[in-house]
């Protein structure tokens, strides 16, 4: 990130589809413009500028094994989002980052890694999925619980269903319930999980969703032995700077732009619920 | 210390940066001190889209610094404590500027208020280690004690005169008055109690008749919280930050509808937690200097002195 933190690079909007079949979710994919790149490690974020409304902040769901395009899945719901699902391809937007702490990869080494995800909180999981297989031999069993409301608000699908194909890697795709031509699991992500039963021997799970899909999956993870210190999930707060100054993102002492948003649910015990 | 006569002094600093007389004015509504250091608007950034060829930013350039005169020494305190944030870890640049090229020169307070309570705070009235230069009223001349290398610069060229042992007495028995006048709290051990009261029922108490305008956080020196908002024009549209409060529910809504903070209970608990619980947990400092302004802005007499006893008679499980 250059000296100034608060001022965004130049962005050109490559490319940028609907990623769910009610158009709620797009996916843009930006380069950065002269010359200038961002380092990252999966479960960070950027805040992207659509100059003259303003900034958000999404997390990245590309992985910086990919290349150096830049992949952000976006929700149309206020003022930034719908002027981003309206930009053109060619547009050019601002890009600020990488912010926040990302997911612990280093840890994952030698590691068995369950990632449990529930609706459009997959992005900053596929980042890490794609990264962990870049590097496949590094980890030891990796496992993918992911769930959606209808199979056509699962992102990434394309993805997913060459995935299941794997034999290195278990995937396990659900929705809500019973859908025309759906021949996969039914049922929501924690009773999924818990049917799954993943071991928790030497293995660090990583847990994105809705709040209530986080609030289900929690105690299950902890009826299969998973400690608080080996499980990890992102957190979103309402942020401006991301950069640890304005004030609102605080859970406690902790701010969720600086010191998350990644936080381990041992670190979470520690602080108040206020989010 | 040196003594000079206060006239021979402005005149010494006419010319030398934006100078702002804080020692005659009585009325400093939203402390010049702190918007000197972190404006109430500040421009970040100006952007034109030039079509094909892209977007054009631009940062604005500074102004010079300006020269503080007569900031007591509560609110320059309140300035050391926000580069607690605003120097630390990811620097940020606009402020580190004016912080670099204003000159704090710092009046003991010979006056205190009704409403002050410092002292609570292990300094007081007469502190000079704060700003860059300490300068005291003694009557005909004012004493004037460098504290940091840019005070001593800000001094050069002025023929100073020594303090003669009638003059700091004089200055003593001012300190004494001043101390004798302010109200002290006893806070000792507050910022670890209040961890253990997140969930306390009190708060609901505190926050009863707060009408969540947030006046207290506008005129206080120590908050620095801000929203940063893009205004859109035809030719070069701004970004800019702006100050912003705690105390608004919009502060902390979500796009969601999902607010973390929905009622002014848990606002009122954020602002004080933050200043009594967060800031000493991450600094070792507490996020409130005892100026008073909060107590003397509310419209519905809310005392944070009051609240801190209240808070201190609650009995928490250990």
């Amino acid at each position: 990130m250059r000296g100034n933190p608060y001022i965004p690079y130049p962005a050109l909007l490559k490319r940028s589809y609907f990623e769910s079949d009610d158009f709620s979710l797009k996916t843009f994919e930006f380069e950065l413009l002269d010359g200038n790149r961002i380092d990252y490690i999966p479960g960070q974020f950027c805040e992207i500028s659509v100059f003259g409304k303003g900034e958000a902040p999404f997390g990245i769901a590309s992985s910086p094994t990919e290349g150096h395009i830049l992949k952000f899945t976006v929700n149309k719901a206020g003022l930034v989002t719908t002027a981003l699902h309206e930009a053109e391809e060619g547009s050019i937007l601002g890009i600020r980052g990488p912010l926040g702490n990302g997911y612990p990869v280093e840890k994952f080494r030698g590691k068995n890694v369950l990632i449990v995800g529930g609706g459009f909180a997959f992005t900053t999981l596929r980042s890490l999925l794609v990264y962990l297989l870049n590097s496949r031999s590094d980890y030891e069993e990796i496992t993918v619980i992911y769930g959606a409301r209808t199979p056509g608000l699962l992102l990434y699908r394309e993805e997913l269903f060459e995935w299941e194909k794997r034999d290195d890697l278990k995937v396990i795709l659900t929705v809500d319930r019973e859908f025309p031509g759906w021949e996969k699991q039914v049922g929501f992500v924690p009773q999924v999980l818990e049917r799954t039963a993943p071991s928790s021997k030497d293995c660090y799970a990583v847990v994105c969703g809705p709040p209530i899909m986080i609030k289900f999956t929690l105690p299950v993870l902890e009826k299969l032995g998973f400690k608080p210190e080996m499980v990890y999930t992102s957190l979103e707060k309402r942020m401006k700077c991301g950069i640890g100054k304005c004030g609102r993102c605080n859970i406690g002492p902790k701010y969720i732009c600086k010191d998350g948003p990644v936080f381990s649910l041992a670190q979470l015990a520690e602080l108040p619920e206020d989010y | 210390m040196k003594k000079i006569e206060k006239e021979k002094l402005l005149k010494h600093l006419e010319g030398k940066g934006d100078l702002v007389r804080l020692d005659e004015a009585r009325q400093d509504p939203l402390s010049a001190t702190k918007s000197s250091h972190l404006p109430r608007e500040e421009l970040l950034l100006l952007f034109r889209l030039n079509g094909d060829k892209g977007v054009e930013i631009r940062v604005p350039e500074g102004k010079g610094g300006k020269i503080l005169f007569g900031v007591p020494p509560c609110e320059a305190r309140a300035v050391d404590l926000l580069d607690l944030t605003f120097l630390k870890d990811r620097i940020d640049p606009y402020y580190e500027r004016k912080r670099r090229e204003n000159v704090l020169f710092v009046l003991a307070c010979n006056k205190p208020r009704s409403t002050c309570f410092c002292t609570s705070f292990g300094y007081g009235p007469f502190s000079g280690k704060y700003g860059d230069v300490f300068m005291v009223d003694i009557g005909d001349n004012l004493l004037v004690d460098p504290v940091t290398e840019k005070g001593s610069k800000a001094l050069e060229g002025l023929e100073l005169e020594e303090a003669t042992p009638s003059d700091l007495e004089k200055m003593e028995s001012l300190k004494r008055s001043a101390e004798g006048a302010i109200t002290t709290v006893n806070i000792e051990g507050i910022s670890e109690k209040l961890k253990k009261m997140f969930l306390d029922e009190i708060w609901a108490d505190l926050a009863f008749k707060c009408v969540n305008c947030g006046a207290c956080t506008y005129v206080c020196p120590t908050c620095y919280c801000f929203d940063i908002q893009d205004v859109e024009r035809t030719n070069w549209g701004y970004r800019e930050r702006v100050w912003d409060s705690c105390m608004f529910p919009i502060y902390s809504l979500e796009t969601s509808g999902h607010n973390p903070r929905p009622t002014g209970v848990e606002r009122m608990r954020n602002r004080i937690m933050h200043k009594f619980s967060y800031y000493p947990e991450l600094y070792g400092e507490y996020g409130c200097v005892g100026c008073g302004r909060c107590i003397r802005a509310c419209p519905v007499n809310f005392d944070i002195r009051e609240a801190l006893e209240t808070l201190k008679e609650v009995e928490v499980a250990a």
